[in-house]
Protein backbone atom coordinates (compact mmCIF):
# COMPACT_ATOMS: atom_id res chain seq x y z
CA UNK A 1 0.00 0.00 0.00
CA UNK A 2 1.22 3.56 -1.00
CA UNK A 3 0.98 5.88 2.00
CA UNK A 4 -0.46 8.10 -0.25
CA UNK A 5 -3.63 6.10 -0.11
CA UNK A 6 -2.91 5.94 3.57
CA UNK A 7 -3.74 9.74 3.81
CA UNK A 8 -6.22 10.89 6.08
CA UNK A 9 -4.71 7.82 8.65
CA UNK A 10 -1.54 9.32 9.17
CA UNK A 11 -1.89 12.45 11.40
CA UNK A 12 0.52 14.77 12.27
CA UNK A 13 1.29 14.85 16.38
CA UNK A 14 2.84 17.72 18.24
CA UNK A 15 5.20 16.61 21.02
CA UNK A 16 5.62 17.74 24.36
CA UNK A 17 8.56 16.37 26.71
CA UNK A 18 8.79 16.74 30.35
CA UNK A 19 12.88 16.50 31.31
CA UNK A 20 12.29 16.23 35.18
CA UNK A 21 9.29 15.68 37.69
CA UNK A 22 9.98 19.47 38.43
CA UNK A 23 9.70 20.87 35.21
CA UNK A 24 6.28 21.71 32.92
CA UNK A 25 6.08 19.54 29.62
CA UNK A 26 8.23 21.70 26.97
CA UNK A 27 7.32 21.42 23.05
CA UNK A 28 10.14 20.18 20.86
CA UNK A 29 8.20 19.41 17.54
CA UNK A 30 6.48 17.19 15.52
CA UNK A 31 5.85 13.71 14.18
CA UNK A 32 3.75 11.91 11.76
CA UNK A 33 1.96 8.56 12.96
CA UNK A 34 -1.08 6.64 12.34
CA UNK A 35 -1.99 6.22 15.68
CA UNK A 36 -1.09 8.20 19.47
CA UNK A 37 1.11 4.76 20.58
CA UNK A 38 3.18 5.18 17.36
CA UNK A 39 3.58 8.73 18.00
CA UNK A 40 4.87 8.38 21.28
CA UNK A 41 7.31 5.94 20.34
CA UNK A 42 8.63 8.03 17.08
CA UNK A 43 8.57 11.12 19.57
CA UNK A 44 11.17 9.32 21.41
CA UNK A 45 13.05 8.20 18.67
CA UNK A 46 13.16 11.57 17.22
CA UNK A 47 13.45 14.39 20.17
CA UNK A 48 15.19 11.51 23.14
CA UNK A 49 18.10 10.28 21.57
CA UNK A 50 20.13 11.69 23.73
CA UNK A 51 18.27 13.77 26.98
CA UNK A 52 16.76 12.16 29.75
CA UNK A 53 13.03 13.06 30.20
CA UNK A 54 10.58 11.36 32.40
CA UNK A 55 7.27 11.82 30.48
CA UNK A 56 6.09 12.72 26.94
CA UNK A 57 2.63 14.10 25.74
CA UNK A 58 1.60 13.81 21.59
CA UNK A 59 -1.54 15.81 20.64
CA UNK A 60 -3.18 15.61 17.39
CA UNK A 61 -2.43 18.73 15.84
CA UNK A 62 -5.84 19.67 14.90
CA UNK A 63 -6.49 19.56 18.50
CA UNK A 64 -4.52 22.23 19.63
CA UNK A 65 -6.22 25.94 19.98
CA UNK A 66 -3.79 28.65 19.31
CA UNK A 67 -4.26 32.15 19.02
CA UNK A 68 -3.71 33.62 15.48
CA UNK A 69 -0.26 35.07 15.24
CA UNK A 70 -1.31 38.26 13.16
CA UNK A 71 -3.36 39.68 16.28
CA UNK A 72 -0.42 41.01 18.14
CA UNK A 73 -3.27 43.09 19.92
CA UNK A 74 -4.09 40.39 21.61
CA UNK A 75 -0.61 40.42 23.32
CA UNK A 76 -0.28 44.05 23.84
CA UNK A 77 0.73 45.61 27.01
CA UNK A 78 -0.91 48.82 26.66
CA UNK A 79 0.94 50.77 29.11
CA UNK A 80 3.81 50.01 31.48
CA UNK A 81 3.70 47.47 33.80
CA UNK A 82 6.63 48.21 35.52
CA UNK A 83 4.59 48.11 39.08
CA UNK A 84 4.28 44.41 37.81
CA UNK A 85 7.93 43.30 37.95
CA UNK A 86 10.69 43.61 40.23
CA UNK A 87 12.37 45.78 38.43
CA UNK A 88 9.71 48.69 39.09
CA UNK A 89 10.98 48.62 42.43
CA UNK A 90 14.42 48.98 41.79
CA UNK A 91 15.04 51.88 43.99
CA UNK A 92 14.21 49.89 47.77
CA UNK A 93 17.85 49.04 47.79
CA UNK A 94 18.70 53.11 47.72
CA UNK A 95 15.63 53.39 50.47
CA UNK A 96 16.79 50.80 52.74
CA UNK A 97 20.67 52.22 52.48
CA UNK A 98 19.18 54.75 54.78
CA UNK A 99 17.96 52.20 57.50
CA UNK A 100 21.68 50.67 57.24
CA UNK A 101 20.10 47.47 55.33
CA UNK A 102 20.57 45.79 51.59
CA UNK A 103 18.17 44.62 49.18
CA UNK A 104 16.11 41.22 49.81
CA UNK A 105 15.71 39.15 47.37
CA UNK A 106 13.77 35.50 46.83
CA UNK A 107 16.74 33.70 45.70
CA UNK A 108 18.16 34.78 49.42
CA UNK A 109 15.58 33.46 51.01
CA UNK A 110 16.05 29.91 48.82
CA UNK A 111 19.29 30.17 49.89
CA UNK A 112 18.44 30.02 53.38
CA UNK A 113 16.15 27.62 53.41
CA UNK A 114 18.99 25.19 50.88
CA UNK A 115 21.60 26.00 54.06
CA UNK A 116 19.52 23.83 55.92
CA UNK A 117 19.61 24.04 59.92
CA UNK B 1 -7.28 42.44 -0.06
CA UNK B 2 -5.40 41.79 -3.22
CA UNK B 3 -2.33 39.63 -3.83
CA UNK B 4 -0.14 42.20 -4.41
CA UNK B 5 -0.59 44.30 -1.09
CA UNK B 6 -0.39 41.24 0.54
CA UNK B 7 2.73 40.47 -1.38
CA UNK B 8 3.98 44.29 -0.30
CA UNK B 9 2.96 43.43 3.28
CA UNK B 10 4.85 40.58 3.31
CA UNK B 11 8.12 42.42 1.88
CA UNK B 12 7.89 44.38 4.58
CA UNK B 13 7.45 41.78 7.29
CA UNK B 14 10.78 40.03 5.79
CA UNK B 15 12.73 43.40 5.74
CA UNK B 16 11.89 44.45 9.33
CA UNK B 17 13.26 41.08 10.48
CA UNK B 18 9.98 39.22 11.25
CA UNK B 19 9.79 35.42 11.54
CA UNK B 20 7.48 33.99 9.04
CA UNK B 21 4.79 30.91 10.90
CA UNK B 22 3.60 27.95 8.45
CA UNK B 23 0.26 29.67 9.22
CA UNK B 24 1.14 33.21 8.33
CA UNK B 25 0.22 34.33 4.39
CA UNK B 26 3.25 34.14 1.80
CA UNK B 27 3.50 34.38 -1.74
CA UNK B 28 3.50 31.13 -3.12
CA UNK B 29 7.02 31.71 -4.59
CA UNK B 30 8.45 32.01 -1.20
CA UNK B 31 6.44 28.90 -0.21
CA UNK B 32 7.50 26.94 -3.40
CA UNK B 33 11.15 27.83 -3.05
CA UNK B 34 11.81 26.97 0.48
CA UNK B 35 9.74 23.56 -0.03
CA UNK B 36 12.32 22.50 -2.70
CA UNK B 37 15.13 23.77 -0.71
CA UNK B 38 14.06 21.98 2.75
CA UNK B 39 12.91 18.75 0.42
CA UNK B 40 16.39 18.44 -0.84
CA UNK B 41 17.98 19.38 2.80
CA UNK B 42 15.74 16.46 4.42
CA UNK B 43 16.40 14.21 1.36
CA UNK B 44 20.32 15.05 1.67
CA UNK B 45 20.28 13.91 5.36
CA UNK B 46 18.61 10.63 4.46
CA UNK B 47 20.94 10.09 1.52
CA UNK B 48 23.57 11.28 3.51
CA UNK B 49 23.65 8.24 6.10
CA UNK B 50 24.19 5.46 3.18
CA UNK B 51 28.20 6.43 2.59
CA UNK B 52 28.14 5.86 6.45
CA UNK B 53 26.22 3.29 6.95
CA UNK B 54 28.37 1.36 4.86
CA UNK B 55 30.95 1.75 7.31
CA UNK B 56 28.56 0.59 10.46
CA UNK B 57 29.35 -3.49 9.96
CA UNK B 58 32.97 -2.64 8.99
CA UNK B 59 33.77 -0.06 11.81
CA UNK B 60 37.38 -1.18 13.80
CA UNK B 61 36.19 -1.20 17.10
CA UNK B 62 32.80 -2.01 19.05
CA UNK B 63 33.11 2.34 20.18
CA UNK B 64 33.73 3.31 16.24
CA UNK B 65 30.56 0.98 15.58
CA UNK B 66 28.34 2.52 18.32
CA UNK B 67 29.52 5.77 16.87
CA UNK B 68 28.65 5.50 13.83
CA UNK B 69 25.56 3.72 13.99
CA UNK B 70 24.21 7.09 16.42
CA UNK B 71 25.32 9.24 13.54
CA UNK B 72 23.66 7.06 10.73
CA UNK B 73 20.47 7.50 13.22
CA UNK B 74 21.33 11.46 14.05
CA UNK B 75 20.97 11.83 10.49
CA UNK B 76 17.55 9.70 9.52
CA UNK B 77 16.35 11.83 12.68
CA UNK B 78 17.15 14.91 10.47
CA UNK B 79 15.96 13.52 7.47
CA UNK B 80 12.32 13.22 9.35
CA UNK B 81 12.05 16.74 11.28
CA UNK B 82 12.61 18.21 8.14
CA UNK B 83 10.56 16.37 6.17
CA UNK B 84 7.50 17.24 8.66
CA UNK B 85 8.27 21.10 7.59
CA UNK B 86 8.31 20.36 4.06
CA UNK B 87 5.31 18.33 4.39
CA UNK B 88 3.75 21.62 5.68
CA UNK B 89 4.23 24.33 3.76
CA UNK B 90 3.61 21.51 0.88
CA UNK B 91 -0.16 20.55 2.34
CA UNK B 92 -1.66 23.57 0.51
CA UNK B 93 -0.05 22.61 -2.91
CA UNK B 94 -1.32 19.00 -2.13
CA UNK B 95 2.29 17.90 -1.55
CA UNK B 96 2.38 14.32 0.79
CA UNK B 97 4.77 12.86 3.14
CA UNK B 98 4.72 10.24 0.12
CA UNK B 99 5.33 12.26 -2.62
CA UNK B 100 8.70 13.85 -0.66
CA UNK B 101 10.47 10.65 -0.51
CA UNK B 102 9.30 9.31 -3.70
CA UNK B 103 10.68 12.11 -5.42
CA UNK B 104 14.14 11.03 -4.79
CA UNK B 105 13.28 7.65 -7.21
CA UNK B 106 11.78 9.86 -10.06
CA UNK B 107 14.44 12.11 -9.83
CA UNK B 108 12.17 15.12 -8.90
CA UNK B 109 14.54 15.99 -6.18
CA UNK B 110 18.11 16.47 -5.83
CA UNK B 111 21.01 15.29 -2.90
CA UNK B 112 24.01 16.55 -2.56
CA UNK B 113 26.95 15.67 -4.60
CA UNK B 114 29.29 14.49 -1.71
CA UNK B 115 26.21 11.67 -1.18
CA UNK B 116 26.69 10.01 -4.70
CA UNK B 117 30.20 9.54 -3.94
CA UNK B 118 31.73 5.82 -2.56
CA UNK B 119 33.58 5.68 0.39
CA UNK B 120 35.72 3.05 -0.26
CA UNK B 121 38.11 2.98 3.02
CA UNK B 122 37.83 4.08 7.06
CA UNK B 123 39.76 6.81 6.29
CA UNK B 124 36.69 8.06 3.91
CA UNK B 125 33.97 8.03 6.78
CA UNK B 126 36.18 9.69 9.03
CA UNK B 127 36.90 12.51 6.40
CA UNK B 128 33.19 12.15 5.57
CA UNK B 129 32.74 12.78 9.53
CA UNK B 130 35.24 15.63 9.70
CA UNK B 131 34.87 17.71 6.39
CA UNK B 132 32.03 16.55 4.58
CA UNK B 133 30.03 17.29 7.84
CA UNK B 134 32.10 20.12 8.68
CA UNK B 135 30.67 21.56 5.16
CA UNK B 136 27.28 20.44 5.99
CA UNK B 137 27.89 22.06 9.48
CA UNK B 138 28.91 25.65 7.85
CA UNK B 139 26.22 25.88 5.58
CA UNK B 140 23.40 24.69 7.99
CA UNK B 141 24.85 27.15 10.85
CA UNK B 142 24.09 29.71 7.91
CA UNK B 143 20.53 28.97 7.82
CA UNK B 144 20.22 29.82 11.79
CA UNK B 145 18.30 32.65 11.46
CA UNK B 146 16.69 32.07 8.65
CA UNK B 147 13.16 33.92 7.43
CA UNK B 148 10.95 31.00 8.35
CA UNK B 149 10.79 29.86 11.81
CA UNK B 150 9.64 26.19 11.71
CA UNK B 151 12.33 25.53 9.93
CA UNK B 152 14.44 27.92 11.63
CA UNK B 153 13.43 25.89 15.06
CA UNK B 154 14.27 22.69 13.51
CA UNK B 155 18.09 24.01 12.30
CA UNK B 156 18.41 24.48 16.07
CA UNK B 157 17.89 20.85 17.25
CA UNK B 158 20.13 19.61 14.15
CA UNK B 159 23.13 21.77 14.76
CA UNK B 160 23.21 20.69 18.69
CA UNK B 161 23.22 17.16 17.11
CA UNK B 162 26.11 18.09 14.42
CA UNK B 163 28.57 19.46 17.26
CA UNK B 164 28.50 15.41 18.41
CA UNK B 165 29.41 14.29 14.77
CA UNK B 166 31.76 17.21 14.52
CA UNK B 167 33.45 15.66 17.43
CA UNK B 168 33.00 11.86 16.14
CA UNK B 169 34.71 12.85 13.07
CA UNK B 170 37.77 14.40 13.96
CA UNK B 171 38.11 11.30 16.74
CA UNK B 172 37.96 9.29 13.89
CA UNK B 173 41.04 11.60 11.79
CA UNK B 174 42.65 12.16 14.81
CA UNK B 175 43.39 8.02 15.50
CA UNK B 176 44.44 7.56 11.47
CA UNK B 177 46.98 11.13 12.02
CA UNK B 178 48.53 9.79 14.98
CA UNK B 179 49.00 6.30 13.83
CA UNK B 180 51.01 4.29 11.03
CA UNK B 181 52.34 5.40 8.03
CA UNK B 182 49.55 3.30 6.29
CA UNK B 183 47.32 4.64 7.68
CA UNK B 184 48.07 8.56 7.40
CA UNK B 185 48.61 7.29 3.85
CA UNK B 186 44.94 6.01 3.95
CA UNK B 187 43.71 9.67 5.21
CA UNK B 188 45.73 11.58 2.90
CA UNK B 189 44.36 9.04 -0.33
CA UNK B 190 40.98 9.83 1.50
CA UNK B 191 41.11 13.69 0.97
CA UNK B 192 42.50 13.67 -2.20
CA UNK B 193 39.24 11.76 -3.49
CA UNK B 194 37.07 13.72 -1.59
CA UNK B 195 38.87 17.61 -1.97
CA UNK B 196 36.88 17.91 -5.01
CA UNK B 197 33.42 17.19 -4.08
CA UNK B 198 33.73 19.19 -0.67
CA UNK B 199 34.80 22.40 -3.24
CA UNK B 200 31.77 21.63 -5.16
CA UNK B 201 29.43 21.47 -2.70
CA UNK B 202 28.91 24.79 -1.89
CA UNK B 203 27.48 25.13 -5.21
CA UNK B 204 28.47 27.45 -7.83
CA UNK B 205 30.31 30.83 -7.14
CA UNK B 206 27.61 32.80 -8.78
CA UNK B 207 24.61 33.43 -8.06
CA UNK B 208 21.71 31.91 -9.03
CA UNK B 209 18.26 33.35 -9.87
CA UNK B 210 16.44 31.30 -7.11
CA UNK B 211 19.62 32.18 -4.70
CA UNK B 212 18.90 35.15 -5.76
CA UNK B 213 15.36 35.33 -4.32
CA UNK B 214 15.93 33.54 -1.55
CA UNK B 215 18.40 35.85 0.05
CA UNK B 216 15.49 38.31 -1.11
CA UNK B 217 12.98 36.92 1.11
CA UNK B 218 15.83 36.35 4.20
CA UNK B 219 15.34 32.49 3.49
CA UNK B 220 19.37 32.47 3.34
CA UNK B 221 21.73 35.35 3.64
CA UNK B 222 24.88 34.16 2.68
CA UNK B 223 26.17 33.28 -0.43
CA UNK B 224 27.36 30.10 -1.46
CA UNK B 225 31.44 31.57 -2.13
CA UNK B 226 30.94 33.08 1.26
CA UNK B 227 30.34 29.73 2.81
CA UNK B 228 32.81 28.04 1.14
CA UNK B 229 35.76 30.54 1.88
CA UNK B 230 34.58 30.59 5.74
CA UNK B 231 34.62 26.74 5.40
CA UNK B 232 38.47 27.00 3.68
CA UNK B 233 39.62 29.45 6.29
CA UNK B 234 38.38 27.16 9.21
CA UNK B 235 39.54 23.59 7.59
CA UNK B 236 42.58 24.30 5.47
CA UNK B 237 44.80 25.28 8.45
CA UNK B 238 43.63 22.19 10.41
CA UNK B 239 44.09 19.90 7.58
CA UNK B 240 47.52 20.92 7.03
CA UNK B 241 48.26 21.16 11.11
CA UNK B 242 48.26 17.31 10.78
CA UNK B 243 50.80 16.97 7.76
CA UNK B 244 48.32 16.33 5.16
CA UNK B 245 48.42 18.18 1.63
CA UNK B 246 44.98 19.73 -0.07
CA UNK B 247 45.27 18.29 -3.43
CA UNK B 248 45.23 21.71 -5.18
CA UNK B 249 48.31 23.30 -6.02
CA UNK B 250 46.56 26.27 -6.50
CA UNK B 251 44.97 26.53 -3.37
CA UNK B 252 46.32 30.02 -1.60
CA UNK B 253 45.43 32.82 0.50
CA UNK B 254 45.61 35.76 -1.63
CA UNK B 255 46.46 38.53 1.51
CA UNK B 256 45.26 41.71 -0.68
CA UNK B 257 41.84 40.06 -1.37
CA UNK B 258 41.32 38.47 1.77
CA UNK B 259 40.04 35.34 0.03
CA UNK B 260 41.21 31.66 -0.60
CA UNK B 261 42.32 30.98 -4.07
CA UNK B 262 41.14 27.35 -5.39
CA UNK B 263 41.02 25.43 -8.69
CA UNK B 264 37.73 25.29 -9.79
CA UNK B 265 36.36 21.54 -9.70
CA UNK B 266 34.60 20.48 -13.31
CA UNK B 267 31.38 22.35 -12.42
CA UNK B 268 29.66 20.50 -15.25
CA UNK B 269 30.60 17.15 -14.91
CA UNK B 270 29.29 17.35 -10.64
CA UNK B 271 26.30 19.02 -11.95
CA UNK B 272 25.04 16.44 -14.42
CA UNK B 273 26.35 14.20 -11.68
CA UNK B 274 23.73 15.28 -9.24
CA UNK B 275 21.44 16.15 -11.82
CA UNK B 276 21.11 13.01 -13.54
CA UNK B 277 22.07 11.16 -10.79
CA UNK B 278 25.34 9.34 -12.52
CA UNK B 279 27.31 9.37 -9.71
CA UNK B 280 29.85 6.15 -8.54
CA UNK B 281 27.09 4.87 -5.53
CA UNK B 282 23.92 6.96 -6.98
CA UNK B 283 21.81 4.47 -8.27
CA UNK B 284 23.01 1.68 -5.84
CA UNK B 285 21.86 3.98 -3.01
CA UNK B 286 18.23 5.51 -4.51
CA UNK B 287 17.78 1.43 -4.91
CA UNK B 288 18.24 0.36 -1.73
CA UNK B 289 16.12 3.77 -0.38
CA UNK B 290 13.30 2.51 -3.34
CA UNK B 291 13.96 -0.95 -1.62
CA UNK B 292 13.53 0.29 2.23
CA UNK B 293 10.93 2.07 1.19
CA UNK B 294 8.86 -0.12 -0.94
CA UNK B 295 9.62 -3.08 1.32
CA UNK B 296 8.60 -1.73 4.63
CA UNK B 297 5.17 -0.28 2.60
CA UNK B 298 3.35 -3.36 4.61
CA UNK B 299 4.38 -1.59 8.24
CA UNK B 300 3.28 1.75 6.94
CA UNK B 301 -0.18 -0.28 6.75
CA UNK B 302 -0.05 -2.45 9.93
CA UNK B 303 0.24 0.63 11.53
CA UNK B 304 -3.07 2.59 9.71
CA UNK B 305 -4.61 -0.40 12.15
CA UNK B 306 -2.77 -0.44 15.78
CA UNK B 307 -4.99 0.76 18.06
CA UNK B 308 -4.25 3.76 20.97
CA UNK B 309 -2.54 1.63 23.68
CA UNK B 310 -0.94 3.06 26.25
CA UNK B 311 2.60 2.61 26.33
CA UNK B 312 3.70 0.16 29.64
CA UNK B 313 0.34 -1.62 29.14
Amino acid sequence: MQLKEAEGLYHPYEVFVQYDHLAHHQHVGSVLAASPDIALQLARENFLRRDKAVNIWVVRKDHIHATPYDVPEFFANEFDKDYRRVDGYADNARRWKAFKQKALHIEDIVNDLEKGG
Amino acid sequence: MDSERLHEQFMERIRRGEKIEATDWMPDDYRKLLLKFIQMHGVSEIMGAFPEKEWVPKAPTLRRKLGIMSKVQDEMGHGQLLLRVAEELGAPLGVTREQLITDIFTGRTKFHNVFHMASPTWADAGVIGWLVDGAAIVSQAALLDTSYAPYARVLKRICAEESFHMQHGESIILSLAEGTQAQRQMLQDALNRWWDSLIFFFGPPEISESARRMMEYRIREKTNEELRQKFLSRYVPRIRSLGLTVPDPNLHFDESTGKWVYTQPDWEKFGRMVRDNTGPKSQERIALRRQAHEGQAWVREAMTRSTAVPVGV
